[in-house]
């Protein structure tokens, strides 16, 4: 087990930068996920990690030990590739073997590791099985296997789940889940789905264009999110943006007028430096956050426009003015059809962002 | 749906004919001649003229010991280099790739009676550049059309000049279809590039090798060009005399058209013999 720390971490591909300075601490035995949109540099950042890509500037230390300049193999990680990555002429017991056997290590004590890995993940049937005559689910497992015989200090997963159907991804979820109390490793985990990150982290590292935009812990990212990217990043469905502008300061409150609401009115008590008055401000709220008409501080009439019903909570895609909304109702509130009708929001289930997307609080 | 497939076949028709007229006639026509007496007029039945000479033809003998002598010396080692020159192409580090590409093909686009002649220069016992440069390191020049083994060697190094970079490139294809992140996996296994080339690359390569070598062996067995244009028609004495050279010989030259037959279906069962063997040899286990 080690701790990983990234310290000012730059990564170029020839002039082009990818990463811009990022600063990581995971201690030992975390389970830390990088998440973010496609081409926010977080799958290059593990790979800095795991030694497969040289690291242009910056730090990474794991288990105490600067690591820059060592050699994959040398780092103490095992990574699980999104492709699986399995050698596709070798058995499933082969696959598990092969660094073991090329790097001369006893006999006795492969077989030992290569038990212990296919009883964790329970593919002691499939030992003698090559990867074409496997499941999605299988070829994952053997290769999480893999990663497991070479007893490493930190586990890396790059978008292991990514290939998998949704009812096999939410068991691998699981799983691995599973895995990490298990084994008590430290994992770094790559994803660009918000859900699995939320579900297996202890600590969620947010990554866009190349920044790192916020280190938490999967419920104050979602309740307490730095920024709007943040905000409507995690949480599904996505939190909505309304349109606002402060018309009034008083007391350590700002109150904001929503712009395409017909002058509706909402007071938000701050505690950090208040907005200028007159400035264009976002107004995020979550779509559970909106009550009936009448229980919030401010009311706007919606129109439905199209309602998904997923049993126990309907989400309606409600047009109010020039903004869609996305509202969740209970199923049996949801009349099916368009319709009007009228949402409340509360000030104290409301973020407040400023015109570049940073946090008022 | 049978309207569909009427007016499909209406379509095939033409190329259906000219392959039949061209293809498949001459292939029937050619076994049945195999057992005909065909230097005499008219041509008569003779079912064991032509496959009894066979048997007890020196100059067969002589053609089919050719033939497999360059086809097991030859074939392995082009393959070999082809392998070789595979990986060297699909190095990150190598710079100017497609031109590359191209100088390794271009031997196949180059008309065979042009290289030929400039093989016959290059070799050529008093100004060939190959006997310059054996003299120039201190070696004894080589007659390379009077002797039968260097003859022999030339036929095997000119066929391998002309198709190694070809089968490089089919082999560059089956490399590229290998995914980088298994050497990715296998270098973070601590498996070094040598280890990863023997026990990842030449596995994962099989299949495409062995359609090289199956490729090869076909044109192998068919090899006419080379002993007839660089050593003068299998020379010296018939010393690179291939089964090829053989059959145009007396098909073309001796007018033995039942002869010829029965050495093309000879030479047509041993390539398919050899290589449903080597099929058999590298079959992938189940």
């Amino acid at each position: 087990m080690a701790a990983v720390t990234l310290t000012n971490v730059v990564k170029r591909f020839g002039t082009f930068e990818v990463v811009h300075g990022a600063n990581i601490d995971i201690t030992d035995g975390e389970f830390v996920v990088f998440v973010g949109p496609s081409g926010c540099g977080k799958s290059t950042l593990l790979r800095m990690v795991a030694g497969l890509e040289d690291i242009s500037g910056g730090e990474i230390a794991i288990g105490g030990k600067v690591v820059n300049d060592v050699e994959p193999a040398d780092r103490g990680i095992a990574m699980v590739f999104q492709s699986y990555a399995l050698y596709p002429h070798m058995t499933v017991e082969q696959n598990l073997s092969f660094g073991l056997r090329m790097n001369g290590n006893p006999k006795a004590d492969t077989e030992r590791r290569v038990k212990r890995a296919a009883e964790i993940l329970c593919i002691d049937e499939l030992m003698q099985r090559r990867p074409k005559q496997l499941s999605g689910g299988q070829r994952q497992r053997v290769a999480i296997g893999r990663a497991i015989v070479r007893e490493p200090q930190v586990f890396l997963f790059d978008e292991p789940l990514s290939n998998l159907d949704a009812e096999l991804r939410v068991q691998m979820r699981v799983e691995i889940s599973r895995l990490h109390k298990e084994l008590g490793v430290t994992m770094i985990y790559v994803t660009h789905d918000q859900t699995e990150a939320m579900t297996l982290a202890d600590r969620i590292v947010v990554l866009k264009a190349g920044n790192v935009e916020q280190i938490g812990a999967p419920l104050d990212l979602y309740d307490d999110p730095a920024n709007r990217f943040v905000a409507g990043f995690i949480g599904s469905p996505k939190m909505n943006f309304i349109a606002a502008k402060v018309v009034d300061l008083s007391n350590s409150a700002a109150t904001v007028e929503l712009v395409n609401h017909g002058g509706a009115r909402l007071r938000k008590p701050l505690c950090g430096p208040l907005p200028a008055p007159g400035a264009e401000v976002v107004l995020g709220v979550r779509p559970e956050h909106f009550f009936e008409a009448g229980e919030g501080d401010c009311d706007i009439p919606v129109k439905a426009d199209v309602a998904e019903h997923l049993g126990s909570v309907s989400y309606v895609y409600a047009d109010a003015g020039p903004e869609e909304l996305i509202i969740e109702r209970e199923a049996r509130r949801q009349r099916a059809g368009s319709d009007h009708f009228t949402v409340s929001i509360r000030a104290e289930r409301s973020l407040l962002f400023d015109k570049t997307g940073a946090r008022i609080r | 749906m049978r309207y569909r497939n009427a007016t499909a076949y209406r379509f095939l028709t033409p190329y259906l004919l000219i392959f039949a007229i061209f293809w498949i006639w001459p292939i029937i026509s050619s076994f049945l001649i195999s057992f005909q007496a065909t230097r005499t007029v008219p041509w008569r039945f003779a079912p064991t003229f032509n496959w009894g000479r066979l048997i007890g033809d020196p100059a067969f003998f002589n053609a089919l010991k050719n033939t497999l002598l360059i086809l097991v010396i030859q074939v392995p080692v082009m393959i070999s280099l082809a392998v070789v020159m595979a990986v060297l192409l699909n190095s990150p580090l190598l710079k100017a790739r497609g031109l590359y590409r191209f100088a390794f093909f271009a031997p196949v686009v180059v008309g065979e009676v042009a290289y030929s002649a400039v093989f016959r220069l290059m070799f050529s016992l008093d100004f060939g550049i190959v006997n310059k440069l054996l003299n120039s390191v201190g070696l004894e020049k080589i007659d390379w059309f009077s002797n039968v083994t260097p003859a022999m060697a030339l036929i095997m190094i000119a066929v391998t000049w002309r198709w190694a970079g070809y089968n490089a490139i089919i082999i560059l294809a089956g490399l590229q279809s290998i995914p980088d992140d298994v050497y990715e996996a296998a270098t973070l296994d601590r498996v070094s590039k040598l280890k990863q080339f023997f026990y990842i690359t030449l596995p994962l390569l099989k299949p495409v090798i062995v359609f090289c070598a199956v490729l090869s062996i076909i044109g192998t067995m068919q090899l006419f060009t080379e002993p007839f244009l660089i050593t003068e028609r299998g020379g010296p004495g018939g010393g690179t005399e291939t089964l090829g050279l053989l059959l145009y010989r007396q098909g073309f030259r001796s007018l033995n058209f039942g002869y010829a037959s029965a050495i093309a279906y000879t030479m047509a069962g041993l390539a398919i013999a050899i290589t449903l063997v080597q099929l058999w040899l590298t079959r992938e286990p189940k």
